[in-house]
């Protein structure tokens, strides 16, 4: 008798601490791939489907990041050679959906981006591995490569088969691949039937569904200072990409030259710190974002292109620390002051250092 | 059973009780997202778990070498590692759940865990 | 020098009791528990009616044996369960022993078995909770359920408090030797 009452006992204990405590039922994992960390958490999952969703992910993941590295060897490394040679050729599968995706993007953000100014990228030290020292190329160094406008419209495709005349177009999809490798990470986790994840690559993340009971919470970094500048719940499908001036950069006689070219004068972006783009597709978050960057802080300048690309869902810091958001940004960010506590929705009243943009 | 008679010592120590009893939820079922621990990954693999409350110093082995992380006042960060861009330390102090560090050439990286953080992942 | 030991009916009743809280705690060994060594602390009641009845230094001594004896019987002995066992029996007798001491300086303020039942269950939780802590499972994690088992405790106190008051009600309607508190 007095075990039965034990049992019930402790069962009823059991049964009140697993309603005050949720069981996180969140699979988490950091891959090591795509030249980055891929932090991948998968809501709802057990460890063994958890494990074998982020092992295909791995692969898929290491397939592209061979796929479509800009200066390792491998099938983009190809296709350059084949199109500065001016030669017609069979391209490989695993490059033509990048070449259509991101001549569209490039068109829409009116050149801002631009993956054919691979040239440009690599004169300036951004092309390897190992991070640039400078000193800045030569004025006509940049000259040379600019004058020939180098552009997506250049590619030719026909077919099965592509060709350029333009030897100055060299494709660098490092302002666009990460994103459309998310996408496909997305699709694949969707096929495998999980629906409520966050895939975030180096710091570039795309989330579907929810966290359980409450939308995921994410936090974006301050681009200047440690520490978290604002928060933004996510849900349903988003994807949240930010591109900045201190991700690849050095600095030379005072001046941070950033690893963001600006095509049309071949000179890495200024004006701004950090563009962030919200958007559902990350491949599209991924590109706006460094379009946004290169027009920099005036509105007068990214709004157009933000227009254009379809985006609606943007946050520019400037060099001065300077916010600017879009209206439906202003709605669901919470600004972190700097002792860290969290004040609700405290863009109400508007600081000094924000700006709301007009409606897109 | 008979009704329940305290005399004046009982209430005083049924008061301490009570209050105590308070105390105890508002200090261990804090729910503002500080995380208790972090978890140090290396090559993605779990390489140590740290009890935030403790103050500590650690070397995490590497591809190029030990990184250096520091925990004190329930915060956790990258003091030193042999990476070229030492993005790891400018991030500075990690003290919410869901907040990361990372040193991506020595492979090392450094996150906050809690049972509700504050966030699930850190956009940057 | 050798002495004859007289027992004396108190001596009877001790062994008695300490008897008693041993088979309650043998009894008590059988059920599940979240964490090695937490259990209901039933047998504090004898304890606690020890206390009220013969004063503090029996009372921790029938803990002590209880703790002790109960443990060689099971064949937990020095096993972790052991070691849980006597943190809470320890420091539920420092507590009794602190508000015994006060009762006798303030008899205004004297405790009585429903203050001792709640404080005597806290603190043995209390000692069995960090034991475990410290020494077996340091997972900040296991903190969130310090709250809980002590709102537990204080339940169980007061259960332990209200059955020593009926105990020691029906004690002193039999004649005894006297009552120190």
């Amino acid at each position: 008798m007095i075990k039965t009452f034990g049992y019930i006992f402790w069962a009823f204990l059991l049964v009140f601490l697993s309603a005050c405590e949720r069981k996180p039922v969140v699979y988490h994992e950091q891959l090591l791939v795509f030249g980055t960390v891929v932090d991948v958490k998968l809501w709802g999952v057990k460890e063994t489907p958890g494990q074998q969703a982020t092992a295909r992910l791995a692969d898929d993941f290491a397939y592209m990041h061979n796929a479509w590295h800009a200066w390792q060897p491998g099938p983009l490394g190809r296709v350059n050679q084949l199109l500065a040679s001016g030669e017609s050729f069979t391209m490989p599968p695993s490059i033509l959906p990048l070449i259509q995706r991101s001549s569209k993007l490039s068109l829409s953000s009116n050149g801002l981006f631009n993956p054919a100014i691979g040239k440009l990228t690599a004169i300036w030290g951004f092309a390897s591995d190992d991070p640039p020292k400078g000193p800045p190329p030569s004025a006509e160094a940049i000259r040379a490569i600019l004058d020939q406008q180098p552009n997506m419209k250049d590619i030719r495709l026909n077919g099965l088969t592509m060709q350029s005349n333009n030897p100055a177009l060299k494709l660098d999809f490092g302002a666009f691949a990460k994103g459309y490798a998310v996408d496909r990470a997305i699709e694949m986790l969707r096929e495998m039937g999980i629906n409520n994840a966050v895939i975030n690559a180096g710091g570039d993340l795309r989330a579907i569904g929810r966290h359980g009971d409450r939308p995921w919470r994410v936090g974006i970094r301050h681009p200047r200072k440690a520490g978290i500048l604002a928060s933004v719940e996510v849900e349903g499908d988003e994807s949240v990409f930010t591109s900045g001036d201190y991700e690849r950069y050095f600095d030379w006689q005072g001046t941070r030259y950033d690893h963001i070219i600006d095509p049309r004068n071949g000179y890495p972006a200024q004006g701004l710190s950090s563009v962030t783009v919200f958007a559902r597709q990350a491949d599209l978050a991924d590109a706006a974002a460094t379009a946004l960057f290169v027009a920099g802080p005036d509105e007068k300048n990214w709004l157009p292109i933000a227009r254009a690309m379809g985006v609606t869902g943007v946050m520019l810091v400037d060099k001065d620390g300077q916010v600017q958001l879009t209206p439906s940004i202003r709605g669901r960010i919470y600004f972190i002051p700097p002792d860290g506590n969290t004040e609700e929705n405290n863009t109400e009243q508007t600081s000094p250092g924000i700006h709301i943009s007009t409606a897109l | 059973m008979s009704q329940i008679k305290l005399n004046r010592g009982d209430a005083v120590i049924w008061l301490l009780a009570a209050i105590l009893l308070v105390g105890l939820y508002a200090v261990f079922w804090r729910v503002d997202g500080h995380g208790a621990e972090a978890v140090v990954l290396v090559n993605g693999k779990r390489w140590a778990r740290l009890d935030l409350f403790q103050d500590q110093n650690l070397d995490v082995p590497g591809p190029l070498g030990h990184s250096h992380i520091q925990v004190r006042d329930g915060r956790v960060r990258f003091v030193n590692s042999p990476c070229p861009n030492k993005l790891c330390i400018h991030t500075g102090w990690l003290s919410q759940g869901g907040e990361v560090a990372i040193c991506l050439p020595n492979k090392v990286s450094l996150q906050i865990l809690a049972s509700d953080p504050r966030f699930d992942t850190i956009n940057f | 020098m050798s002495r004859t030991i007289q027992t004396t009916r108190d001596d009877y009743l001790i062994a008695g009791f300490a008897a008693l809280a041993i088979t309650i705690h043998i009894a008590e060994s059988a059920l599940p528990s979240p964490l090695p060594g937490i259990k209901p602390g039933l047998a504090n009641v004898v304890t606690l009616v020890v206390l009220c009845r013969y004063g503090w230094q029996m009372a921790a001594w029938v803990s002590l044996l209880r703790v002790l004896v109960g443990s060689i019987l099971i064949g937990t002995f020095l096993s972790p369960t052991f070691f849980l066992s006597a943190a809470g029996a320890l420091a539920s007798i420092a507590m009794l022993g602190l508000l015994f001491s006060l009762s006798r300086a303030l008899p205004g303020w004297a405790v009585g078995p429903m203050g001792y039942g709640v404080a005597a269950a806290l603190a043995h939780m209390s000692g069995q909770f960090w034991a475990a802590y410290m020494v077996f499972v340091p997972h900040s994690g296991l903190l969130i359920l310090y709250p809980l088992l002590m709102t537990l405790a204080a339940v169980l106190g007061v259960v332990s408090g209200l059955l020593t008051r009926t105990i020691l009600k029906k004690l002193n309607r039999t004649p005894s030797g006297g009552n120190p508190v």
